[in-house]
């Protein structure tokens, strides 16, 4: 009996001990900042900006990173009801940084976009992406221009040049169809918005924001004729596999695709692949369908880079995103990258981004926000999967069409 | 699991001094010991079962406090436009994921047995069984895509075929990951088959044979009815999971193209943690689990009444 009750007194110990770590919760000072994200190829550069920031801030960043979407944004969701917070974390844009925002437990970042707009380290353009009722949540983890990437030797061999209008695209796609290269680039899985976003917003970019705003159908007219235009395309035989697993990068590298419409960021993927911007592979904006549109359409992304109120050290994590806006930390992450930078005082290291930067900014082209963070996340998903079975059965359009718009409608229903 | 106390003594008294305690103590003592196994089980799996039931009757998005919805989320996996595609594959994959791999691992264990060396004949079969279902996927992933090792194969061969894309268009996806899952499973049940093979007595199948019974009789009559309750054992694992057949397809093909290689497993996954609707993913394991209990509880029920 004796033996029975210290067995019941050291389990209830243990049960109080596991009860009193549980309680916990004072903020801690951290020197080291985890920083959860969905870009796990990018180890390396968020540890490039350690030495920089310790010395400047005696913060260094220690980033955790997945690969896998759902996975991350599961982990990062669970850490708004566990004790297990992040220090950083990385998120997306329009309805996804409006959902966690009106949780209350994002850190209002509000203080640092007036300093960093006054100072001229953030773009008041970019700052409407960033506000939720008024405030501001997060800063530009990175922003990235959408253009046409292409192989320059490929280009040379089949003697086209860089389009200037849809025209001239097209003549392009034709020539390098005689010369025997696929074209363009397209894929069936997470990217196969990518036509739809371009075509639409060459051609009518109104019907572009109606569509992510709910105002317009995807069943309208103006939808239907993009996905004809895109179904044109395939059928002529300028666009790629679509379930070709191959990355695109090593697709471009090897002239089997003479072009890939894409992010700034798929630079990172080409110097990864050692190809030389300039030399071995150049970019364009892609020119509009519509050629009586007063100003190019250009598709834009910028991913968030956050933190929440109840971080283990609010004030680190704060004093970090303070910094990051910073033109220090931002020439270290945008040319390690070879990316553009949220800071508009950051030159590029590489000619052409900057000349690409000059032009997003200019009053000639005119930025929308990206269909993956445009799109409300049940819409997007329905997208996604139309898109995807468009392509594996191109004569289904309206039929994929219907479908999208049937979760639009009962999202639209619920969220007006 | 006997309490030892005094049966000679009234209730509640003992003929010992501490002997009340020790027979409290000794009364416990069983529970005490199922108790680890009970806690783990209500907590890791119970607990967990009825939080998915609880939030399939809510919207809870895994952010903001959920309301009670009632069936909503039952009536909208019911309108969910490809719930037919999904059920179409969930019903293929059952049939061909249980079927193909046991008829075939049967076929291999009972053309095996009694060969000289043949564990080295089954051993290709098996090795498949160590890749893990994400690793599998990765391979015919890339064996199956257009272009990749099934085309090429058929072309230099000069087979028909050459240009087909396998993963494009359902049915011909699930099929085409019905063959490899096949690939995988068959070593595995051949084995099982081999240990069933193993122990069937001698003196049936020796009678038999003095009887002028002929191979075909022999396995017809004696070894397939003697093999039975095995069969209701591989059957019923293989049942169970395919149909809860998650891992090669999203790895394969993410359900798509167009959701049309999607299984229940693939619905549930893609709507709580894809679209992040975790209201509607639970009511959908809550469906799976259902469907999966009737099944696996019809078959067994019968199987087991067969075999007594």
């Amino acid at each position: 009996m004796r033996r029975f009750r210290a067995v019941v007194a050291v389990l209830g110990a243990a049960v109080l001990l596991g009860l009193t770590a549980c309680g916990g919760g004072a903020s801690e000072h951290k020197t080291t900042l985890k920083l959860y994200n969905d870009k796990g190829a990018w180890k390396p550069y968020f540890q490039q900006l350690n030495a920089t920031s310790k010395k400047q801030i005696g913060l260094t960043n220690q980033p955790v990173g997945y690969t896998d979407e759902p996975t991350y944004q599961s982990f990062i969701k669970a850490s708004f009801r566990t004790k297990n917070k992040p220090d950083l974390f990385t998120w997306q844009v329009g309805s996804q940084l409006q959902d966690i925002a009106t949780t209350g437990q994002v850190a209002d970042t509000t203080d640092i976009w007036n300093q960093g707009v006054k100072s001229g380290d953030l773009s008041n353009d970019v700052k409407k992406y960033y506000t939720v009722d008024g405030k501001q949540y997060c800063v530009p983890l990175n922003v990235s221009y959408w253009v046409m990437f292409y192989n320059k030797k490929v280009f040379a061999e089949a003697g086209v040049k860089e389009p200037t209008s849809w025209a001239d695209l097209m003549a392009d796609a034709q020539k390098l169809k005689a010369h025997g290269v696929t074209p363009f680039y397209q894929t069936n899985i997470l990217f196969s918005f990518v036509w739809f976003q371009q075509l639409l917003l060459g051609t009518d970019p109104q019907l572009y924001e109606d569509l992510s705003t709910g105002k317009a159908k995807y069943t309208d007219p103006g939808v239907v004729k993009v996905m004809q235009q895109w179904k044109g395309m395939i059928d002529k035989g300028y666009m790629s596999d679509a379930g070709d697993k191959t990355d695109p990068g090593a697709l471009l590298k090897s002239g089997k695709v003479a072009m890939v419409p894409d992010g700034t960021w798929f630079n990172t993927t080409m110097s990864q692949l050692k190809m030389k911007p300039g030399s071995d592979y150049g970019t364009f904006v892609i020119p509009n369908v519509n050629p009586s549109l007063s100003t190019t359409s250009m598709a834009f992304e910028s991913g968030p880079l956050c933190s929440l109120t109840k971080a283990p050290d609010p004030q680190a994590s704060l004093k970090y995103l303070k910094w990051w806006v910073g033109k220090d930390a931002q020439t270290t992450w945008s040319n390690s990258r070879n990316d553009v930078s949220a800071n508009p005082k950051v030159t590029s290291t590489d000619p052409n981004l900057t000349t690409l930067t000059k032009k997003a900014n200019s009053s000639s082209t005119k930025l929308y926000l990206r269909y993956f963070e445009a799109a409300p996340p049940p819409v997007l998903t329905a997208a996604l999967d139309g898109f995807g079975a468009f392509l594996a059965n191109p004569g289904t359009y309206l039929k994929q069409l219907q479908n999208i718009q049937q979760a639009a409608d009962q999202y639209w229903s619920q969220h007006k | 699991m006997t309490a030892v106390t005094d049966r000679s003594a009234p209730p509640g008294t003992s003929t010992t001094p501490g002997g009340a305690g020790r027979r409290i103590a000794a009364r416990f003592a069983p529970y005490g010991f199922v108790a680890p196994g009970v806690l783990l089980t209500a907590v890791l799996l119970y607990l967990p079962f009825l939080y998915t039931l609880y939030i399939g009757f809510t919207n809870y998005d895994g952010l903001h406090p959920s309301q009670f919805v009632g069936v909503d989320n039952f009536v909208q996996f019911a309108k969910d436009p490809a719930l037919l595609t999904s059920v179409r594959n969930t019903l293929l994959w059952v049939v061909g994921a249980t079927v193909v791999p046991v008829v075939l691992g049967l076929l291999v264990a009972v053309l095996s047995h009694g060969l000289r060396h043949a564990t080295w004949y089954r051993i290709p079969f098996l090795l498949p069984y160590a890749l893990s279902g994400a690793g599998l996927a990765v391979i015919w992933g890339f064996i199956l895509q257009h272009g990749g090792a099934a085309n090429q194969v058929l072309t230099a061969l000069h087979i028909p075929g050459g240009d087909t894309s396998f993963l494009q268009h359902g049915p011909a996806n699930t099929i085409a990951m019905i063959i490899a899952i096949t690939w995988q499973q068959l070593g595995v049940n051949a084995l099982l088959f081999m240990v069933g093979l193993q122990s069937i007595p001698v003196s049936p199948l020796e009678a038999a044979r003095l009887d002028g019974a002929n191979a075909w009789q022999l396995f017809r009559n004696v070894t397939w009815p003697l093999l039975r309750p095995l069969t209701t054992v591989v059957v019923g694992l293989s049942l169970v999971a395919s149909l809860k057949t998650f891992d090669i397809v999203w790895v394969t093909t993410q359900g798509g193209p167009g959701r049309s290689s999607e299984t229940l497993a693939v619905t549930m996954y893609r709507d709580a943690f894809v679209t992040g609707d975790y209201g509607q993913g639970a009511a959908v394991a809550v469906a799976l689990t259902v469907v999966t209990g009737l099944v696996s509880f019809v078959y067994l029920k019968r199987q087991l009444r067969t075999v007594t």
